[in-house]
């Protein structure tokens, strides 16, 4: 297909010259110079090879989905999005995400201005069961020791020689976050977000490729066999409590982070809250539905090969290789750290560090996985998944803290 | 701290495709270490918190039955008594007593008797042919 419409491409030179010949021998319009006319309209006259390229990746990314059921519900509206934002047209007739005025710069708008993650957020809150941190909070630190993902892409970012706000901005990879990435990038390198957010749902989509050979190398055959306590019955009270705690205490800490982590929070208590469960229902099916739908498409059809492949972008997916690896061994090194404090029967399943990264619930499955290789029996998910929620509040307050020091 | 920062990008912008950490200025050191920092304490205030959270909610709870006389002056509620997996067990015993109370049935069986309402409709002797054979 991809030879076809290359040689297509180059029927559209010859048919060019043959356009400005006509144009230049006869003045009135024939059926050729109309023909000729509609042909310089069409994405094959005005199709570059980076045009190809950036198609191969959004096909790329639809196999990826399909073939191995790799964050589908992301990688099929970025990789269309990818599509859509590739196709070759002539500018100045608002047709392209960049353009003012277009469909998709409407839509697009939402991504730039920073609505739709926040959006996202409350769509999390409201599907986000908090009891396996409440019942043991300890497990609180991970989240915020796999956020070294963050801070060191930030210093590999500034070392390469990105300006303090494009190295934020990039840095946020490391958190293994897409809505936080694409939020701050928004603020920071509106340039770049494409890129990043690119990066960061990418390499959300490859945990399950990335992690696993991490945790076999950090972590010894022996501390994978721990078997950890059950979690405690978290009461009512304790989750109503939680969300109301957390929004107060966090936002005080870092108010940048008050999109974020204020509609996080604002969706947990309308589930837990129990008396508006109409709402939580709407927050967690519908809503989050339409604005995943809008910001993979928008997001994908940010990448426009004449924005998107520069050597810029290529150091972006670099750094956030680096950065998801660093994040994921941050989180393991810093749970068999706390392990040497723990008394013997306390001890945690260091594997659950992995899943202080905050791509939810990929890589608390990971960690799962990953357990039930080492002892059948030994099932940490639900371990796994409160430093997989301190990860996502982990990284919205760090996202906060570069907001506040960068913007 | 923008200000310095922005001098800082001006200075140092110089997009090599070298990385070096020797290039990076003391304000990057800074918010990174200040940064990550921050993330911690956070996350140690809100572990602070979440550990003593169920500590006082039992007190609470523990005062409340003993006034309304549900535990005895001496008895204590242990924080953490019934695990998670206690509770599915819990649950799960319920659920299924509840659904295989359904199996258990008398056994007697009757004859409802309905009674209708006559109506030529639906009467027996309109809907059959009447023949004699």
């Amino acid at each position: 297909m991809l030879i076809l419409v290359a040689m297509l491409i180059g029927l559209g030179a010859i048919f060019n010259i043959a356009e400005m010949s006509a144009a230049n021998s006869a003045s009135e319009i024939t059926a050729a110079s109309g023909l000729a006319q509609f042909w310089a309209f069409t994405g094959f006259a005005n199709a570059t090879v980076q045009h190809l390229i950036m198609i191969v990746v959004g096909l790329f990314f639809i196999f990826l989905a399909v073939k191995y059921d790799y964050e589908p519900l992301l990688l099929i509206p970025i990789g269309t999005g990818i599509l859509m934002g590739n196709i070759p047209f002539l500018i100045g007739y608002k047709i392209g995400v960049y353009e003012e005025g277009s469909v998709l710069n409407y839509l697009y708008f939402g991504v730039k201005q920073g609505v739709y993650p926040p959006l996202i957020f409350l769509g999390i809150g409201a599907m986000t069961d908090f009891s396996s941190l409440i019942s043991n909070p300890k497990l609180f630190l991970l989240g915020a020791a796999a956020q070294v993902g963050i801070f060191a892409t930030f210093l590999g970012a500034s070392a390469l020689g990105f300006t303090p706000q494009e190295a934020g901005a990039i840095g946020i990879i490391g958190g293994a976050d897409g809505p936080t990435a694409i939020f701050l990038s928004s603020k920071l390198a509106p340039h770049l977000m494409g890129a990043i957010a690119i990066a960061a749902y990418s390499y959300m989509a490859l945990v399950p490729v990335i992690q696993p050979p991490i945790i076999r190398l950090i972590i010894p055959k022996k501390e994978r066999l721990i078997k950890m306590k059950p979690p405690r019955a978290v009461s009512k009270t304790e989750k109503i409590i939680f969300p109301i705690l957390g929004l107060l205490l966090t936002c005080f800490i870092a108010p940048s982070a008050l999109p974020l982590l204020g509609m996080l929070f604002f969706g947990n208590i309308l589930k837990e809250s129990g008396v508006t469960e109409r709402l939580a229902d709407t927050a967690r099916n519908s809503l989050i539905n339409i604005v995943t739908i809008l910001l993979g498409l928008t997001v994908g059809a940010s990448t426009q090969a004449d924005y998107f492949l520069t050597t810029d972008s290529l150091k972006i997916f670099g750094l956030g290789a680096v950065s998801f690896a660093v994040a994921t061994a941050g989180g393991l090194l810093f749970a068999r750290l706390m392990n040497v404090f723990l008394k013997k029967d306390n001890k945690i399943n260091p594997m659950i560090g992995a899943a202080g990264v905050s791509a939810v619930p990929d890589s608390a499955r990971v960690v799962q996985v990953e357990g039930i290789k080492s002892d059948p029996n030994n099932h940490l998910l639900m371990h796994a998944m409160a430093p997989n929620v301190s990860g996502v509040i982990g990284s919205a307050v760090g996202a906060g803290i570069l907001l506040a020091f960068l913007l | 701290m923008l200000q310095y920062l922005e001098l800082q990008a001006l200075y140092f912008n110089k997009k090599t495709n070298k990385m070096n950490l020797l290039d990076v200025t003391s304000g990057t050191w800074t918010i990174t270490f200040i940064g990550w920092g921050i993330v911690f304490v956070a996350l140690v205030v809100l572990v602070i918190i979440f550990t003593n959270v169920p500590k006082i909610h039992f007190a609470l709870r523990e005062r409340q039955l003993r006034r309304e006389g549900k535990i005895e002056k001496d008895e204590t509620i242990k924080l953490g008594s019934i695990t998670g997996e206690e509770s599915a067990a819990i649950a799960m015993a319920l659920y299924m007593f509840q659904n295989e109370q359904h199996d258990e049935e008398s056994g007697i069986i009757t004859i409802k008797r309905i009674e209708r309402r006559y109506s030529p409709w639906s009467s027996k002797i309109y809907t059959l042919n009447n023949r004699n054979f």
